[in-house]
């Protein structure tokens, strides 16, 4: 009759080959690239190019720099994470889009957090407790960059606001349209009317305003 | 503790050392992932970039230019921190965002002050270029310092100066920077009341109602911006009457040719 033999292989070659099987699979998983999510890290790029400048070296106050620029790039990636993870899942829950990119976005979170990990110490290492104190300077500069653009960006605004209303202006059945061009058009020049002049009204208006106003503030 | 080197290890299989003082360890020392930083590593793509004799300033390595297109690089903010950082040694790092630089706030008040005393006497002209003034020095502020203070700052300098344009008539300028307040300060009623302003005095009613609505809605009962309402809509009966007066006045000279 059988021997007890039998049976207990049989056992052993079926959990054996079970484990060798996981053994494989999980070390081909683990070793598995996805996508990168992002396509580069610029700031950390030129911070680490930095650091290795020897002719003629960066001065600390220029590493300090390039590293707040490394953590703010990098808290705008958190934001963006942020944003994007529960986006991301409900169309993957919907089966809109695969695997893939949902791996992508895991792995990245990861490789974000040891970034940050890394930059503490790097703050660190440059002076102590800095670490703690560089993630909310980054979040204030990057308030304050976006507040300084919004500031600097007001004169280009107003040739644009000039054409918008202009044009609105002139489009509309209003008797109002050439007093209107006439204010935008420069103060220092007497009101134009007539419909005879607006279309070269039109073609100086952003010209004159300008320079009119900038002779204005000198 | 005593002074050591500490080297950081950044580029594959490249050494540097960066050597400078070191106090005791920061009791926060976290463990890195060997896999993960070997991903970083290998993520590394060096910059072309150049540094300034004085070393203070980051350049593109062909041109030598700060912002450079080509190269496709943009050192502006970085080399502007840098000299900050540079030009106050006292400064190791840019500190907590808590301090907050007294001095640079009572030149931008004293400023602002100046512009509102020339704007009641209704010298509109010097009071715009005080106004421009003091927000340039409102801007010079140091980018850690917690930015609600700079945000006030700017917004009101900014709004007084829209209200010296629409003195002048000059609505699209006020318009611009009632614009400008809106965007940094959407919860403040004054920044839509200015905004409101220069688009009546362009006889945009409508545009000027929707805004007033907007800025109500934060802030139900401000008068200012309800009784302005009131205004707008008088304006706006009064164009109307005189819309349907220049067409009623139009069509006989129509019908006679």
């Amino acid at each position: 009759m059988a021997s007890i033999l039998v049976p207990v292989a049989y056992l052993i070659i079926v959990f054996g080959s079970l484990f060798v099987f996981s053994y494989y699979y999980r070390k081909h998983t683990s070793t598995r690239v996805y996508e990168p999510y992002f396509p580069s890290h610029p700031e950390r790029n030129a911070y680490i190019t930095l650091l290795q400048q020897t002719d003629p070296p960066a001065s600390d106050s220029l590493l300090k720099s390039a590293l707040v620029r490394r953590a703010m790039a990098d808290v705008q990636r958190v934001l963006r994470i942020r944003e994007d993870k529960p986006a991301l899942q409900a169309l993957l829950q919907k089966g809109s889009i695969g695997d893939e990119l949902w791996n992508s976005l895991l792995a990245a979170e990861k490789e974000l957090e040891v970034e940050i990990m890394e930059v503490i110490s790097e703050a660190n290492s440059f002076v102590d407790g800095w670490g703690q104190v560089i993630f909310p300077t980054a979040n204030e500069m990057i308030a304050n960059e976006k507040m300084r653009a919004v500031f600097e960006h007001t004169a280009e605004a107003k040739a644009d606001l000039e054409i918008k209303y202009e044009y609105k202006a002139k489009h509309g059945a209003l008797p109002a349209p050439p007093t209107n061009a006439a204010k935008t058009n420069g103060l220092l020049s007497p009101s134009t009317p007539g419909p005879n002049s607006q279309p070269t009204s039109d073609a100086e208006g952003p010209g004159t305003p300008k320079s009119a106003k900038s002779k204005r503030r000198k | 503790m005593t002074d050591h080197e500490h080297s950081h290890t950044h580029a594959p299989g490249e050494e540097h050392t960066h050597s400078h003082d070191h106090g005791p360890h920061s009791p926060i020392d976290p463990p890195t992932d060997p896999a993960s930083q070997a991903l970083i590593d290998q993520d590394f793509v060096p910059v072309a970039l150049a540094v300034s004799p004085d070393g203070h300033n980051a350049l593109c390595a062909e041109h030598k230019l700060e912002k450079c297109d080509s190269c496709n690089v943009d050192f502006i903010n970085t080399n502007r921190l840098a000299r900050l950082l540079a030009s106050n040694p006292s400064l190791l790092c840019p500190p907590p965002n808590n301090v907050v630089s007294q001095q640079l706030s009572q030149m931008v008040q004293r400023t602002k002050d100046e512009g509102n005393a020339l704007f009641k006497q209704g010298q509109a002209v010097p009071a715009l270029a005080r106004y421009t003034q003091a927000a340039s020095y409102a801007v010079q502020r140091p980018p850690w310092e917690a930015n609600q203070v700079m945000r006030e700052e700017v917004t009101t300098v900014v709004s007084n100066r829209s209200a010296a344009y629409f003195d002048l008539g000059d609505y699209i300028s006020a318009l611009a920077d009632a614009e400008t307040v809106i965007s940094l300060r959407r919860s403040w009623p004054k920044g839509h009341f200015r905004k409101a302003k220069a688009l009546l005095g362009m006889h945009k009613t409508k545009e000027a109602a929707e805004s007033v609505r907007l800025g109500l809605s934060f802030e139900p009962q401000n008068n200012e911006l309800l009784t302005f309402l009131h205004d707008i809509e008088k304006v706006h009966e009064k164009l109307e009457e005189k819309k349907q007066q220049k067409l009623e006045g139009a069509v006989p000279v129509t019908a006679s040719a």
